[in-house]
């Protein structure tokens, strides 16, 4: 038989492609996160980590190309598949009411994924331009050791306020996005349904607060306990 | 049950054609009995229009007893209704209330045109199946039905899919007028029977692209499709459909 298809060809192979590079951003938010919450534990623990963490550059920039890679192929996709469906209903409904009874609250996160990724988005180039790119001009960078540059981000009003809106939209991303890569992966029986759902909903909440604790911690117990 | 007759106000979806611009008209009907189904409702509003010798509103049907899937109508934003597990023809006035006001308006997706009133064209459905939704056998005396073993409940899973009738209404209820859970529930019942097998790989690789052709979404996993859909189908086929490309795609014998 001849190659009918080429993975990224059909709405399905695509999607399965948003769901894998949605999985291993999931990855990275995991160690991204237990990373930084050494934060919590000190200067001394946090600085060791981020200086150990670039203490051989190469392999800092082939991580940065491989995560470039993720998020690009990531969000062309995903866009691409938004705006396909976004078309495909034509003319719209004068009346649309969901049939489905087993929302909470009736909240719809599916139906965001693309606003609240676009959000994401948005948090991700402010934290680069913050941490990476070094270019927010309230800053002085020259002289700051990681735990110190950190803290003097997290205390800026742009950053409390784009990380805390940038993370717990991430987390509503995530509310639909951890349980629905599985179904995307093919991976949904009866008998452990209830249990993904559950976990899901618990990786995104854990991922959502980790990293807003980090906002909150460093302004109201760092910053107002004087600690270092 | 009260024999109370109903005072109903109809805002139906009028269009003359294909091309032509379409709108909503305001239609009362003082005198429904609730025990009637929907579609005698418009029967009745139909036979006034047609005594006032007006346009009839032109409406899919065809068994009448919730099988053969014609009875494509979004009624209050719903597709088939506000019941669950229901088609329209199924669906009877007393499930509404005394001075209610329905809106009717047909399936709405690019892949499923309107040809009049509430009338869409659903033959993309019938070119999805004949782009793979079949088993080839020879013919001839068909063959002892217990030859090939089945287990129960493999059996079980097939027949749920099997229930399909294609009426739609998960397109028309997907935000993304996507089919995926009609052509999971085809690719899912083909699959899981024996006589299946043999053209899994081709069938949801010809199936999917055909669905993609013509011009239907995406999934999101929404769900909103297995619950609008009259024969409760779960999305657990569109998982499945999901594992069967994933493995057509990367472990194809050839
Ligand atoms: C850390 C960053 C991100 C993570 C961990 C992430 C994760 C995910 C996951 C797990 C899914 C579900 C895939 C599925 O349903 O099978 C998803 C879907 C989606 N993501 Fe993201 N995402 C991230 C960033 C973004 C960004 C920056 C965008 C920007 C546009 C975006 C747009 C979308 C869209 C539109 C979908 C839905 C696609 C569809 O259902 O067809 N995501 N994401
Ligand atoms: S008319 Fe046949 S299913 Fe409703």
């Amino acid at each position: 038989m001849s190659r009918l298809t080429s993975p990224t060809s059909s709405t399905v192979g695509q999607k399965i492609l948003v769901a894998c590079t949605g999985l291993l951003l999931c990855g990275f938010l995991v160690v991204h996160l237990a990373g930084n919450l050494l934060l919590f534990v000190g200067p001394e623990a946090y600085n060791a980590y981020a200086h150990k963490l670039h203490s051989y550059e190469p392999l800092v920039k082939v991580a940065e190309v491989v995560l470039f890679l993720l998020f690009a192929s990531h969000i062309v996709l995903a866009v691409r598949l938004s705006i396909r469906n976004r078309r495909a209903r034509g003319s719209a409904y004068a009346m649309s009411v969901s049939k489905r009874d087993d929302r909470i609250l009736g909240v719809r996160l599916d139906y965001w994924m693309l606003p609240t990724g676009l959000v994401v988005l948005a948090f991700l180039l402010l934290h680069l331009v913050d941490f990476t790119w070094e270019l927010r001009p309230d800053v002085t960078y020259a002289e700051l050791e990681p735990y110190e540059k950190a803290l003097a981000l997290l205390t800026s009003w742009p950053t409390i306020v784009g990380y805390s809106v940038g993370t717990i939209i991430l987390g509503a991303h995530l509310l639909h996005g951890a349980p629905s890569l599985l179904q995307t992966l093919g991976i949904n029986h009866p008998r452990y349904n209830k249990c993904i759902k559950l976990l899901g909903g618990l990786f995104a909440v854990v991922i959502a607060l980790g990293f807003f604790s980090l906002v909150l911690w460093a302004n109201w117990f760092e910053h107002g306990g004087g600690h270092g | 049950m009260s024999d109370q007759r109903m005072r109903i106000t109809l805002k139906i979806w009028r269009q003359a054609g294909p091309q032509a611009r379409g709108e909503f008209r305001t239609y009362r009907l003082d005198d429904v009995n609730p025990h009637m189904s929907f579609l005698e409702m418009l029967d009745v509003l139909n036979e006034r229009l047609i005594a006032q010798g007006e346009d009839p509103v032109a409406f899919d049907h065809d068994c009448r007893e919730g099988i053969c899937g014609m009875c494509s109508l979004m009624i209050n934003g719903q597709a088939h209704g506000p019941l669950k597990e229901t088609t329209t023809c199924q669906l009877h006035m007393r499930h509404f209330r005394d001075g209610d006001t329905i809106v009717v308006e047909p399936w709405r997706a690019r892949a499923f045109p309107i040809v009049k009133d509430l009338v869409v064209d659903r033959s993309a459905f019938d070119r999805i199946m004949a782009a793979g939704g079949y088993v080839s056998v020879n013919t001839g005396n068909a063959p002892e039905a217990n030859t090939i073993p089945v287990p129960k409940d493999t059996a079980e899973k097939a027949l749920d899919a099997a229930q399909c009738i294609g009426c739609g209404a998960c397109v028309a209820a997907c935000k993304n007028a996507s089919a995926m859970l009609f052509v999971s529930a085809k690719v899912s019942h083909l699959k899981l029977m024996p006589q299946g097998h043999p053209e899994r790989q081709r069938r949801v690789l010809r199936m999917v692209a055909q669905m993609d052709a013509e011009g239907f979404g995406g999934c999101t996993n929404t769900s909103e499709c297995e619950a609008a859909c009259p024969m409760g189908i779960s999305v657990e086929n569109i998982a499945r459909l999901n594992r069967e490309y994933l493995r057509a795609e990367l472990c194809r014998e050839s």
